[in-house]
């Protein structure tokens, strides 16, 4: 078939944002070379780091972020980036004397332009260009982003809970929290066949919008809840083994400690503390940092909830999760997944493993290495580090109350994840047969 | 163009040779893949999320991009798809093919004493994909597979130091460049850590002729390395490197396996197989490439001696690695890779790698 003619529509009214960037950032002109690639155009990170959230500010400016945008959109983009021509000049002025002063300083942690591009832009706001002599002002920036802010918060945690006084107080609630969650009578059958539609293709844009109306329907539904507090009980009605997904070491699910505690490894397992600490560690990006008293009264109810979440939409979307998780089998080509959201999934996955054969990382019937094999183990049990990936994204937006309630959304992060266990399979397997190499 | 369905997913295509024919690099929502010795053919784009390959305009241009992603977007793979008046772009696609064809390198270079074929210096290797990556970082939007440069950087930060001290200013340009580039990703050179250490001599290969004792050889003979079967750099990339002996002691058959290693990875603990109609066995490989291991027969008993002599050994087939069972790279694959290896020593091209360049003049 041909797509003649939606084509001939869309050139009309769309240009990819990146190219407007591009062309934005090449109208600037000379000064901001260290920003930029050879080919004059801004680096990623100088993209990513500085023009989407600094310039751009695409958190209030929605408009700014589609993939594809509108002619009258892109020239406000184009404006607005070259409108900051000169903080954008100083801040280049500012990551040049910033790497200085780190070879200077020997400092080799991290990467410099991940760190360092937001810092100049902001010292190109306050302070404009760097001063001409010296005055310091690069050095306490460096010291200041190698100073490990999160550490503080972590610290306040372990001295908060070292009182025996605050971890009784908290495992006082913990009791009476846990004991408060109770599975209703509600029936779990609609919800399940509902997935089949979340989960299903929409070919048009009615068939999305009854895909939203599915999903909407579903994150008000008892049945997440239920199930959840069903994996507490003894006498477990679950579609699925929660063990065997590998969110719990044992069923039913124990309530977890409040600190200590001897398994982290299982995301239902792990200790209020052990949450509260990956939660400080996650926040590092943010600005306010937490109160850690309230932090881990919150925790505490947390890791009572159905699923250890609070929010009925992060509960279903764990469910929608262990649906998918359940299909996927990267190794496998006879693999036939029931829900279409995960059959695409597995498509990729397919296609990423096949990068493994053509790169001699994998082969077919077994390990190269016998160092390969715990690996290859692991990727046939996808479903366990995927579940634990997800259930980490969805506490995350469950602390900080980011909704799950937008399909789309869903979708994305259901696939974002499958993607980021991939890579992070994949890199196990090329350090694991890249070390003995060097060993 | 026209985008077909391949697996599940929207390809561009151009169908590129088996491994380890096939150069490949995995970019933000798509993977490239190129035949190596055919520079006439397109690139195979396979799209693993449209969404994500937020370069596609530097590519098929503006209006391609849009069109390809109006294209894609929300259409399951299935019929096959003309994209009219979009193409890509001459040359657009070179830096990758380039990328691609130094991961290729780096996993499957047939380095060979017997073929005389020498080893690239996987430091400078390495080093000049890393140079690459860097520049092509537009392509590398999110994370990916091949986007990780401090990865090709790190094991070698002693070894790419000590090259400094080299009197080479093809090399010294080289290790400069990437200095800064390690610099910026959290690498300092100059640290003694984990140098690779080469094994130049090649006093360990032995020859096909498994035969320490001289005697009692029951049967020997001699078979091949699947190379997609092993890790690269353990083993020397010529046929027939695998020299097998069937000998009897205490009275029981028992095989004696040896591989001609070349390269700086460890043999120790590579699996190998022997299998002869009904009987065979399995053992692993020591650090020397050598394993021994009794024979048995399909009920895992030990095999006479005098059984093993009215054996035929003639289908006898040894396979070292993973346990391939179906024959996907045949002599032949493995013959035009090492013609594609002798053409680009002999002759520099555009695309040559600086290692590559050393390993042609440490040849004479």
């Amino acid at each position: 078939m041909s797509a003649g003619f939606e084509v001939a529509t869309a050139i009309a009214v769309s240009q990819p944002r990146r190219a407007v960037i591009d062309r934005a950032w090449r109208a600037i002109g000379p000064g901001v070379e260290v920003l930029s690639g050879d080919d004059g155009g801004p680096l990623r990170r100088t993209v990513k780091r500085i023009i989407d959230p600094l310039v751009l500010r695409l958190r209030a400016n929605a408009q700014y972020s589609a993939p594809f945008v509108h002619a009258d959109v892109a020239v406000a983009m184009h404006d607005l980036i070259v409108g900051h021509d000169a903080q954008l000049r100083s801040a280049a002025a500012w990551f040049e004397l910033l790497k200085r002063e780190r070879r200077r300083l020997r400092i080799t942690t991290g990467n410099a332009q991940e760190l360092y591009f937001p810092a100049c832009f902001e010292l190109a706001v306050t302070k404009g260009a760097p001063a001409q002599r010296d005055d310091g002002a690069a050095e306490a920036v460096l010291l200041e982003i190698h100073g490990d802010r999160d550490r503080t918060a972590i610290e306040v945690l372990n001295q908060y809970v070292a009182d025996p006084a605050v971890v009784a107080g908290l495992t006082d609630q913990l009791r009476q929290s846990w004991s408060d969650v109770r599975a209703g009578p509600e029936i779990t059958g609609p919800f399940l066949a509902g997935l089949t539609t979340v989960l299903g293709p929409a070919e048009s844009h009615s068939a999305a919008a009854a895909r939203q109306r599915v999903w909407s329907a579903l994150i008000a539904d008892a049945a997440p809840y239920n199930l959840g507090a069903k994996a507490h009980s003894a006498e477990a009605e679950l579609p699925w083994s929660i063990t065997e997904l590998g969110l719990s070491s044992v069923e039913p699910q124990r309530p977890p400690a409040v600190v200590g505690g001897a398994d982290s490894e299982r995301p239902l397992n792990r200790s209020v503390v052990d949450r509260v600490r990956a939660t400080l560690r996650r926040a590092m990006d943010r600005d306010e940092l937490p109160d850690i008293p309230l932090l881990c009264a919150e925790e505490v109810d947390r890791v009572c909830a159905p699923w250890g979440l609070m929010a009925e939409d992060k509960q279903a979307t764990l469910i929608a999760g262990i649906e998918i998780g359940a299909c996927l089998a990267p190794l496998s080509e006879s693999a036939v997944p029931r829900y279409d959201l995960a059959s695409q999934i597995q498509a990729r996955l397919r296609k990423e493993a096949y990068v493994l054969h053509a790169r001699r990382y994998l082969a077919d019937g077994g390990p190269m290495h016998p160092r390969q094999q715990q690996v290859i183990d692991d990727l046939a049990a996808f479903a366990r580090p995927y579940l634990s990936r997800l259930w980490a994204r969805l506490h995350g937006r469950d602390v900080w109350q980011e909704p799950c309630d937008d399909v789309d959304d869903v979708r994305a992060l259901l696939e974002g994840v499958a993607r980021s266990v991939s890579l992070d399979h994949r890199q196990r397997i090329k350090a694991m047969l890249e070390l003995q190499v060097a060993g | 163009m026209r985008l077909v369905a391949d697996s599940g997913l929207w390809s561009t295509g151009h169908q590129a040779a088996p491994t380890p024919l096939a150069a490949v690099l995995e970019v933000s929502g798509a993977v490239l893949s190129w035949t190596i010795d055919d520079s006439s053919t397109a690139a195979q784009i396979t799209f693993t999320d449209p969404a994500s390959a937020d370069w596609l305009w530097r590519v098929f241009g503006e209006s391609g991009h849009v069109a390809l992603t109006a294209a894609l977007d929300g259409r399951p793979p299935g019929a096959a798809v003309e994209l009219i008046g979009v193409d890509v772009r001459p040359g657009s696609l070179e830096p990758l093919r380039r990328l691609a064809l130094g991961h290729w390198l780096r996993r499957w270079w047939p380095a060979s004493q017997r073929d005389g074929i020498a080893a690239l210096d996987s430091a400078l290797l390495d080093a000049e994909i890393a140079v690459l990556t860097a520049a092509a970082e537009d392509f590398f939007t999110d994370e990916t597979f091949d986007s990780d440069v401090a990865a090709l950087l790190r094991p070698h930060a002693a070894a790419l130091s000590a090259h400094l001290q080299g009197g080479d200013p093809r090399v010294i340009e080289l290790v400069r460049n990437c200095a800064d580039l390690a610099n910026d990703v959290g690498i300092a050179f100059g640290e003694a850590d984990g140098v690779a250490q080469r094994r130049d001599d090649y006093a360990l290969a032995a020859g096909p002729d498994a035969g320490r004792h001289g005697s009692s050889a029951i049967a020997t003979g001699a078979d091949s390395v699947i190379w997609g079967a092993v890790p690269p750099g353990v083993f020397d990339a010529a046929e027939k490197t695998v020299a097998w002996r069937i000998e009897a002691v205490d009275g029981v058959a028992k095989a004696v396996i040896r591989v001609e290693l070349s390269g700086a990875g460890l043999a120790a603990g590579i699996a190998v197989r022997l299998r002869s109609d009904g009987l065979g066995g399995t053992g692993v490989l020591d650090v020397d490439g050598v394993a021994a291991f009794p024979i048995v027969d399909q009920e895992q008993r030990p095999v006479a001696e005098s059984a093993a002599w009215d054996h035929d050994w003639r289908s006898t087939a040894v396979t070292i690695g993973a346990d391939r069972n179906e024959l996907v790279e045949s002599p032949q694959m493995r013959e035009r890779v090492r013609d594609f290896a002798r053409t680009r020593l002999h002759r520099q091209a555009p695309d040559t790698f600086l290692a590559e360049v050393l390993a042609a003049e440490s040849d004479y």
